[in-house]
């Protein structure tokens, strides 16, 4: 009766006593010195870092995110978000997928095997609900990695996973090998046509509702995406959640600077408190 | 073994270390890092008589050693900030510091009293400064501003009354006076430094609220000038800050005349920051021989 994913949650004491996982209970993110056993470069803008933790990585649930910081001094002053690829308890490694695209970014590229790094998390609300039957992924660029732990976790509790993957052009489609071996079925979008359909991929999304039968669909790294997304979501024919970016210093809820508007109510979320993925009825995009 | 309490207006502080108001939410999230039950006060983020959503997007900006923010202050209210809010921090131990702003005389004045009337903070600071307000008045900057609200406030209230200083004046030593002839027991300096950043591909700023407040290391300077020259020409304690990022930047607050500091943006950074700086002090004034905190507060002079 318990809820799933628990093999991911390790050995931390975090249960009610009647056994359901207590959601609303909050886990205390770590501020932890970790290792780098990997950085890769993919292709000219893209980073994939591997990080030997153990104990972030016992706790990080699927959604969620953490700070990293790998320099020293006060030039660049703030530590950098990224969703948590992966996680192995087991293996005390959690992996983050880097967009290379500014000086902090760039100094995470120069990092090699055995330097030590600052990360605080893990930060967001973790996914836990995974009661219902199929799933689809519209993710464009980096933003697919925001999904990858999100995919495992749902195959493991036997959820159907489709993932459709948008890039401008064949060279820059990133994090197929985490995606292909948890998707039933892994659909290729391209803007030119290098690979797979050409055009946009929200196209893809809308063939595959035709074909299939979709519950849910989480979205990352286009506006555009989530529009759509979020349309779909209003004439009822999927949940659509989405995973949102904002410029965060913390990550924990102190700064405030993750603002993103709410739908329709006024007011704000903090995409580091109250997401970073949000069911997209409740935000404005 | 060393004393590292210090008293701000017959309030002791079991150390001289604090969170500057709106950078570290004392709640169930942080325990992982410290207990917050080790501070040397707790506060929390400025309270308005009515709930705020606080500025559009981005708030934030990261600048050379450090950054820019345009927050505006989102505020649940004071109703749920004393049924809530309050009491937590009541329970963690320190000194309660309860921070507020008002829009008004009037509100500032309601605001503290009612405050007072809880009986569950130890001293009331007022936010006189924050540049990021959609009103764009600084109370701190305008001197009859200031004194009238100090003046108010000291009369509904039995609790020590903190002002919080702006730098964005011609001198800071000189509203210090002011505040401290108007009844502040304490100041605190100093609040961000007006700033902005402009997006040269769109030409436009970049911050939501068009200006922010600068924050961080790059402002530690100017803050340390401003304890320096206000610490001779005012008899009520200081609270430093700006830009601490270390304890060896705390201790700079203390030997130019802090009594006490508080830590702000290093807190995203690092949040084991404060910590770090309770311990380093107390390991500098044992190493260089000293018996108390209090034996440093102003050395520089």
């Amino acid at each position: 009766m318990s809820q799933p994913y628990h093999r991911n949650r390790g050995f931390v004491a975090f249960f009610c006593g009647n056994g359901y996982h207590c959601g609303e209970m909050s886990i205390h993110p770590l501020y932890r010195t970790a290792t780098v056993l990997e950085a890769t470069e993919e292709g000219r803008d893209y980073l994939d870092l591997l990080l030997r933790e153990p104990e972030i990585s016992q706790i990080a649930g699927p959604g969620q995110f953490l700070m990293i910081r790998a320099w020293p001094g006060v030039d660049p002053m703030l530590p950098r978000p990224f969703d948590i690829m992966q996680s192995d308890p087991r293996e005390q490694t959690i992996r983050l997928f880097v967009k290379v695209e500014g000086r902090g970014t760039a100094l995470l590229r120069s990092l090699k095997p055995g330097a030590e790094v600052k990360i605080t998390g893990p930060l967001g609300r973790p996914i836990e609900d995974f009661s219902y039957s199929s799933l689809a992924f519209l993710v464009r660029g980096a933003g697919a990695a925001a999904v990858v732990h999100l995919a495992e976790a749902a195959g493991a509790q036997g959820i159907v996973v489709y993932t459709i993957l948008s890039a401008s052009a064949a060279s820059r489609i990133v994090c197929r090998k985490y995606l292909e071996p948890v998707s039933t079925e892994l659909i290729i979008g391209t803007d030119d046509g290098s690979e797979g359909y050409e055009g946009p991929a929200s196209d893809l999304l809308d063939d595959l509702l035709r074909r299939k039968t979709v519950d849910r669909v989480y979205t990352c790294g286009s506006r555009r995406f989530a529009r759509h997304v979020q349309r779909l979501d209003r004439e009822g024919r999927i949940k659509g959640f989405v995973f949102l970016e904002g410029l965060m210093a913390c990550g924990v809820g102190d700064c405030h600077g993750c603002a993103v508007p709410k739908n329709g109510q006024g007011g704000y979320f903090l995409v580091c408190r109250d997401g970073p993925h949000f069911p997209i009825a409740e935000v404005a995009l | 073994m060393i004393d590292t309490s210090v008293e701000l207006a017959g309030v002791i502080l079991p150390n001289p270390v604090l969170p500057a108001s709106g950078t570290y939410e004392v709640d169930e999230v942080h325990e992982g890092f410290f207990s917050p039950s080790e501070l040397g006060a707790v506060i929390n983020k400025t309270i308005f008589m009515n709930p705020r959503p606080g500025n559009p997007p981005p708030r934030i900006w990261e600048t050379p050693c450090g950054m820019l923010n345009a927050i505006g202050i989102p505020s649940e209210g004071l109703e749920r900030f004393l049924a809530e809010q309050l009491p937590r921090l009541r329970r963690l131990g320190p000194p309660v510091i309860v921070s507020i702003a008002g829009n008004s005389v009037q509100e500032w004045r309601d605001l503290a009293a009612a405050i007072d009337s809880t009986g569950s903070a130890d001293l009331i600071e007022l936010d006189l400064s924050c540049p990021n307000l959609e009103e764009g008045f600084i109370w701190a900057a305008d001197e009859a501003a200031l004194s009238e609200v100090v003046t108010s406030v000291v009369k509904v209230t039995r609790l020590p009354v903190i002002s919080k200083l702006s730098p964005n004046v011609r001198d800071i030593s000189e509203m210090a006076v002011v505040a401290e002839r108007a009844g502040t027991a304490v100041v605190s300096m100093i609040n961000s430094h007006q700033g902005m950043a402009i997006d040269i591909g769109t030409r436009k700023p970049i911050l939501g609220n068009i200006t922010g407040g600068l924050t961080g290391p790059a402002i530690r300077p100017l803050a340390i000038h401003s304890v320096f020259t206000t610490f001779k020409k005012i008899t009520v304690p200081i609270i430093g800050i700006g830009g601490i990022a270390t304890w060896q930047d705390a201790v700079e607050f203390l030997l130019a005349g802090a009594t006490a500091v508080a830590v702000g943006t290093q807190n995203f950074v690092n949040p084991m920051t404060m910590k770090e700086v309770m311990q380093g002090i107390a390991d500098y004034i044992e190493d260089a021989g000293f018996s108390s905190v209090r034996d440093i507060i102003g050395l520089a002079h």
